[in-house]
């Protein structure tokens, strides 16, 4: 059996030192989707300053329900010192943050966990994101429009309920695809980032299958050349990430994953969080907390 | 080696096994990794507390169990990590070294499937600047070893004996709330060589999901901890302390400890020190806030030192 690398993991959170802030949030805006889902803004600036497209935060839902819930980081505004988050109302904890009014403030620890690093070598980007698996490609699509560096991302999300946004139509066109198959995220529109959306529900404007799927037909698109330079990013259910892993297999490209498991310290402590990754060694059982929670999709064991 | 810094209020300093600590509180074995992590808190700091105890340590390294190994329950969490650790080698002799003792005191947590198992892990630990050894016959989440020898006395004061055979530097055993008779195995404990009892590890429970009717946690069982099992944890320090408290052994109180009215509740059962776990999870500042409300109340109360709260319960 393969030891983890403790050592790194020691040394990690000693250069890590302070870098995760506990801080009173107060909710300044909440936009309300079908289905139960949740946009909210949260007033945290050293939150905000720090934070990275898949880092997330832990936040407490109530005084009532104690242990926090993690929540990726969909948006932050290092200026004005807010984050956004993304979250259906499933469970006791997220019921109780669903019903939270403007004005609430909820303790959170963060940002929180070792993000997507994009690999300048690979500058075509896929971003895929599942239900409420999107945050984290938001950011990222975010993040890399506003670099120097010169990404090509494009974004396909999947949903089988109602998305978290109200999609319209795209002015951004994507010719690999039927021109029926126009709808978007309008935010990333607005940040010049072309998106597609797939679902099974017949939603107007969508993909009439999975995200995967059409991922894989937007991969079909490129020559050989274009996929040497691509990689796949993804944040969904463990059956999509499963999916990406497996055509990110198929066409040898990289495939960066964020997973997620029920969690109780979230800084490294408890190791309640853990997944099975393959090391160059054996098998590993690392924290989706802090080693992760992204990971390489090839070492992931589904 | 170990020189503690007066970072808490003097009255908080507390004396336990001949080591001073600079606050009655430790932090529990499987709550805090190898000490490190919760230092990438800002404003946390283990020098808030008397003592951190690592990560339960095995003779080998091991993966633990499947997921999910966590859940949260009314008032409390289950969990089932299953002593994930990288083997007594690794944490000795790469672990060990950046830790910095002068923040605080580091006790080890053995574990083991034999009790030659716990021997050898305590005998490594006995060559090492660890300030004490806490042996966990109780752990409720591995097949073999832990609670298969802490819910027998006379296993138990095996278990404790071999290791006592091993090594001069305190031993502290860990209790399982999971027996019959705590009394027994304490009194039995303490005459196998234990210098201080902790009192208790989780108590065993279960959760089900009902929508695939399969248990949450991957162990089909977990330990519970936090607020909702206070009440027992209380009950069997008083009881311990019974049988602790006319021979001097000092215990760690623990079990659902989440503010300073808690730890002077378990103060006063007879717990020389309290240990706080799930509360870190809770709220990564607790300990400062149980340090500052324990120094109010001794102010309030114009007592000197955290002692003179110990075992002091009027019946």
């Amino acid at each position: 059996m393969a030891v983890a690398d403790i050592e790194d993991r020691i040394a990690h959170a000693q250069r890590h030192r302070s870098s995760i802030f506990l801080e009173d949030a107060e909710l300044v805006s909440v936009e309300k989707f079908p289905a139960e889902q949740f946009i909210m803004r949260l007033r945290a600036p050293r939150c905000a300053e720090r934070a990275s497209p898949g880092s997330f935060v832990h936040i407490q839902c109530s005084e009532q329900i104690p242990m926090r819930r993690p929540l990726s980081i969909m948006r932050a505004s290092k200026n004005d010192g807010w984050i956004e988050v993304l979250f259906k109302s499933l469970g006791e904890g997220l019921r109780a943050l669903g019903s939270a009014e403007i004005g609430d403030v909820f303790s959170i620890i963060g940002p929180i966990g070792k993000g997507f690093v994009p690999d300048q070598q690979r500058p075509n980007t896929v971003l895929i994101g599942g239900g409420v698996g999107i945050p984290p490609m938001v950011f990222l699509a975010e993040s890399m429009q506003s670099e120097d560096f010169d990404w090509n991302p494009i974004v396909l999300m999947g949903s089988e309920i109602p998305f978290p946004f109200d999609a319209a139509e795209s002015k951004i066109p994507c010719d690999w695809l039927n021109a029926d198959i126009n709808h978007t995220m309008p935010l990333l529109d607005r940040w010049n980032v072309p998106a597609r959306l797939a679902s099974l529900a017949g939603f107007d404007g969508c993909f009439n299958g999975y995200v995967t799927d059409l991922s894989k037909m937007y991969l079909e698109s490129l020559t050989e050349e274009q996929r040497q330079q691509t990689e796949l990013y993804a944040c969904g259910p463990t059956i999509m990430l499963q999916a990406v892993a497996k055509l990110a297999e198929g066409y040898s490209i990289p495939a960066q994953v964020s997973l997620e498991e029920y969690m109780a310290c979230a800084v490294g402590g408890c190791a309640g969080c853990t997944v099975e990754i393959q090391s160059d060694d054996g098998p590993t059982m690392q924290r989706v907390c802090v080693d992760g929670p992204v990971f390489e999709a090839s070492r992931v064991v589904f | 080696m170990a020189v503690t810094l007066p970072v808490t209020p003097a009255p908080l300093n507390t004396d336990f096994c001949g080591l001073t600590l600079n606050s009655p509180i430790v932090l529990l074995s499987g709550c805090v990794g190898f000490g490190e992590e919760y230092t990438r808190v800002d404003g946390f700091s283990n020098a808030d507390v008397g003592a951190v105890v690592l990560k339960g340590t095995t003779r080998e390294s091991r993966l633990g169990n499947q997921p999910h190994r966590v859940y949260e329950t009314p008032a409390g969490m289950l969990n089932a990590i299953g002593l994930q650790n990288p083997g007594m080698d690794r944490v000795v002799d790469h672990i060990l070294p950046g830790l910095d003792f002068a923040e605080t005191r580091f006790f080890a947590n053995v574990c083991g499937s034999t009790i030659d198992d716990y021997a050898a892990v305590t005998k490594r630990f006995d060559d090492s600047p660890i300030d004490a050894i806490e042996i966990n016959i109780s752990c409720p989440n591995i097949k073999q070893g832990g609670v298969s020898f802490g819910n027998y006395p006379d296993m138990s004061a095996k278990v404790v004996a071999a290791c006592r055979a091993q090594t001069s530097k305190p031993i502290i055993a860990k209790l399982s709330p999971n027996q019959t008779d705590i009394q027994e195995n304490a009194r039995l404990c303490i005459e196998a060589g234990a210098d201080a009892l902790a009192v208790i590890n989780t108590v065993m429970g279960m959760a089900i999901d009902t929508e695939n009717r399969r248990p949450v946690i991957g162990n089909v069982r977990g330990g519970l901890s936090g607020p909702a099992i206070k009440p027992i944890a209380l009950l069997k320090v008083h009881q311990v302390y019974e049988i602790a408290g006319p021979r001097n052994i000092p215990i760690i109180g623990q079990g659902g400890i989440v503010s300073a009215r808690d730890a002077i509740e378990f103060l006063l059962a007879g717990a020389t020190t309290v240990g706080v776990g799930t509360a870190l999870f809770y709220d990564p500042m607790a300990c400062k806030k149980i340090n500052t409300g324990l120094a109010d109340y001794l102010k309030v109360r114009q007592l000197q030192s955290v002692s003179q709260l110990v075992g002091a319960l009027q019946l």
